[in-house]
């Protein structure tokens, strides 16, 4: 793209109220134009329908975390610019990787630089003062003006500084996903707050209840206390292969649950219940009066530039059976739509290995990869072959976070030889792959440095992993065609509620609500093409209309049995007739 | 407070034409990195194993050799000094080989002495050898037989990753400390009980 050197360059930075779950309540604004020098502070009430310096493509608009600031924007119902330099992002872009010694906050951009900084108490004081709420005095709105002006002047100084480090044209790609991500966290999730609710009320008192009915099949826990030894004899009884520590005891880290989950459905429920009473802050779900979860998606924060929400904050975090509490409002509905094997398609494209492509374009890479790999019949289906389907799909899926052999034995419940032969067979079958994934590696050992398409880099710090190295390919890159996706469909309008990995979430009334899928589905096989310099992507469509609610089929199970035993014990608390 | 979300549509594309600004996920192009073969075993194949046997017959060749067989080695006897060494020397063909685990390795085949004659072990490693040039096989002692068996995958299994050296190269990997050019060489010495 040529870049025009913009006719106007306005630094900007809000100060807001962000209670938890609400949309951002604009306190003040200060904007400075660089090459005029005029100055602009706004308190609430002046800040009229649209921004008072110069706007259109031509202007670029430089902020710190600029969703923040957009955020306001989309609260105001402030046009959107379409230059915008966020040097957040592009000081984590310089960063990535590496540990910046005061952080990846101003503060820490302005140290890394050797410039002057402000001081990080005098900055929580003033935002407490800020989400106080006011009223403020005259001499605190002052300040207020003052402390939001010395982030202006920081910028300001950071500017300069990090220009010539910044490859503008890609930077502005990165920026106008940041009004994208505003427009999103201003969204929210639509929540079934009266369910919510319940659940909050009756959480603590089915406790008890949930553990003993969920047990019931494993006979693993004493009042609430999981018993390793009984869950051995349970393994042992099932015939369930476990991962298990130097030690030689059973390896019971989440992780290690997450995986046997994936392999042993079994053990699901088991794991949702842990997490359950482990991590569950319910109170935490962050909420508004308005009933959409809203949090901020902190984008860019993962080294793969994926956006990382607060697990306990964000309705997809980690607990899939609260996403039951998502429900279309009325008359509304949702639909969660997915890249169907976005990292496979990523991989087959990128590395231009051609037996993958076949496989992905195939709508089945796993059975495709067992006949490729003639260990099925040319003519062999899902229907046919499903066990040995299932083992090259495993393969797959282990392959891409860089499995041994040893974990997808495992995972496969088979000796380690099988396991060693199907991860040869991959190797094998797609050998050019193979070979781009080693060089992947190679060039961020050589070079010091991975990136993507579109210049999002990560750095190879001190302590190197060459599996997160080799997995940065796909990861990042699909996080370039996640944030692309979201650009063109916020830009199309539609009611992006939240990006999930490979996914996002949307919302529309009953009567533009196919249309906005398609809209959806248009713009994320756009993005994958320009990500992927032509190669196709398919996606996936699940459809929610009022009154029904979203399920994760991996949550399902736990769902209905909290939902029962809350039924069931509001039941028992009314008193007798 | 807007509630109506403003559409960006309508501000014109700044973005209109992103393949211009995609970076080549050509790792190999961007920084070429090749794997150095610094290590060639000669040995014949281990009896679990399913090698192949380069057909190209640049990749072959018949040498004079010591088999110095205490110690598993095999060492080339240099033209200069094989007439002095015409005892001790046998003649094998050195085939390249390469395993499931792409390990190239040189194959030593014994070929007749002087007088002509063969055995049933020599027989069948040569047959072996020519087999391995068009599928996998494994090849295993049998005793009681007085020859290798042969087995072939029966499966479709991919072709070899042959490396880029030429034979030579191989040889002199595989052979670098193991020539004998004069007669002041240790195995001599060894085998003249000097």
């Amino acid at each position: 793209m040529a870049f025009k050197v913009p006719r106007s360059v306005v630094v900007i930075d809000f100060e807001f109220i962000a209670t938890t779950g609400e949309r951002p309540i604009p306190v003040c604004m200060v904007a400075h134009e660089l090459r005029s020098g005029q100055h602009w502070r706004l308190w609430q009430g002046q800040f009229g329908p649209a921004p008072p310096y110069p706007t259109g493509p031509d202007v670029l608009v430089v902020a710190f975390y600029a969703s923040a600031e957009f955020g306001c924007y989309r609260a105001l119902g402030w046009p959107m610019p379409s230059c915008i330099l966020d040097l957040y992002i592009e000081f984590r872009n310089l960063t990535n990787g590496r540990r910046p010694p005061c952080g990846v906050g101003l503060v820490g951009a302005l140290a890394y630089y050797g410039l002057d900084t402000i001081g990080a108490a005098e900055k929580d004081a003033m935002r407490e003062l800020v989400m106080g709420g006011g009223p403020w005095s005259e001499a605190e709105r002052t300040a207020i003006l003052d402390y939001c002006e010395s982030d202006v002047c920081a910028l300001e100084r950071l500017l300069p500084v990090m220009l010539p480090q910044i490859d503008i044209p890609r930077a502005l790609l990165r920026g106008r996903y940041m009004a994208a991500a505003a427009v999103m966290e201003f969204n929210g999730t639509p929540i079934d707050v009266p369910t919510l609710q319940m659940l909050r009320e009756q959480w603590t008192g089915i406790q008890d209840v949930l553990i003993a009915a969920v047990d019931r099949d494993y006979g693993v826990f004493d009042g609430r206390t999981f018993k390793a030894d009984r869950f051995e004899r349970f393994l042992q009884h099932q015939n369930t292969p476990w991962a298990r520590l130097e030690s030689g005891r059973l390896d019971l880290g989440d992780g290690t649950f997450r995986q046997a989950s994936k392999s042993y459905p079994i053990i699901a429920p088991l794991r949702e219940l842990r997490s359950a009473l482990s991590d569950l802050r319910l109170n935490d779900l962050a909420v508004g009066q308005d009933g959409r979860n809203r949090t901020i998606l902190s984008a860019f924060r993962s080294k793969t530039g994926r956006n990382q929400p607060s697990n306990s904050k964000y309705i997809f975090g980690p607990a899939v059976w609260l996403r039951s509490l998502i429900k279309p409002p009325q008359d509304h509905g949702i639909a969660y739509v997915d890249w169907s094997q976005q990292e496979f398609g990523i991989a087959a494209a990128l590395s231009g290995d051609i037996n993958m492509q076949s496989a992905y374009q195939s709508g089945d890479p796993y059975l495709t990869f067992a006949k490729q790999a003639h260990a099925v019949p040319a003519d062999a289906t899902k229907a046919t072959h499903g066990p040995q389907r299932e083992l090259f799909k495993q393969c797959v899926l282990g392959v891409q976070y860089g499995m041994t052999a040893g974990a997808l034995a495992l995972r496969i419940g088979q000796p380690a030889i099988v396991a060693r032969n199907l991860l040869q067979a991959y190797g094998e079958t797609y050998r050019k792959f193979r070979v781009w994934s080693d060089a992947a590696v190679d060039t961020a050992m050589l070079t010091g440095s991975l990136n993507t398409v579109f210049g999002w880099r990560v750095h190879v710090g001190e302590s190197a992993n060459p599996r997160s190295l080799r997995n940065f390919p796909m990861q990042a890159n699909g996080a370039e065609m996640l944030r692309l996706a979201c650009c063109l469909g916020i830009e199309r309008g539609i009611e992006i509620c939240a990006p999930v990995h490979d996914a996002v979430l949307i919302c529309a009334p009953l009567d533009r609500l196919e249309a906005d899928i398609g809209g959806m589905r248009a713009a994320m096989t756009k993005a994958a093409g320009i990500v992927l310099n032509g190669f196709e992507l398919h996606t996936d469509a699940t459809v929610i209309r009022y009154p029904d609610r979203y399920s994760d089929p991996r949550g399902r199970m736990m769902w209905n049995q909290v939902m029962s035993l809350i039924s069931r014990h509001r039941e028992a608390q009314k008193p007798a007739a | 407070m807007a509630t109506e979300a403003p559409r960006l549509v309508e501000i014109a594309d700044p973005f209109a034409n992103l393949d211009n600004l995609r970076l080549s996920q050509d790792f190999s192009e961007t920084c070429g990195v090749k794997k150095l073969l610094t290590t060639v075993p000669v040995r014949k194949p281990h009896k679990q194993e399913f090698v192949r046997v380069h057909p190209d017959p640049g990749y072959r060749d018949n040498f004079p050799a010591i088999d110095l067989k205490d110690d598993r080695e095999l060492y080339i006897v240099a033209r200069t000094v094989q007439a002095e060494l015409a005892t001790e020397c046998v003649p094998a063909t050195l085939f390249t080989a390469i395993n499931r685990q792409g390990v190239i390795f040189l194959w030593p085949v014994r070929l007749p002495g002087p007088d002509g004659k063969q055995n049933e072990w020599w027989r069948s490693a040569a047959e072996a050898a020519a087999l391995a040039m068009t599928q996998w096989i494994r090849m295993q002692a049998k005793m009681e037989l007085g020859a290798y068996e042969i087995s072939t995958a029966t499966g479709t299994l991919p072709e070899p990753p042959w490396p880029d050296l030429p034979f030579n190269e191989l040889l002199k990997i595989a052979f670098r400390d193991r020539v004998i050019s004069s007669l002041d060489h240790p195995v001599v010495a060894r085998l003249r009980g000097l």
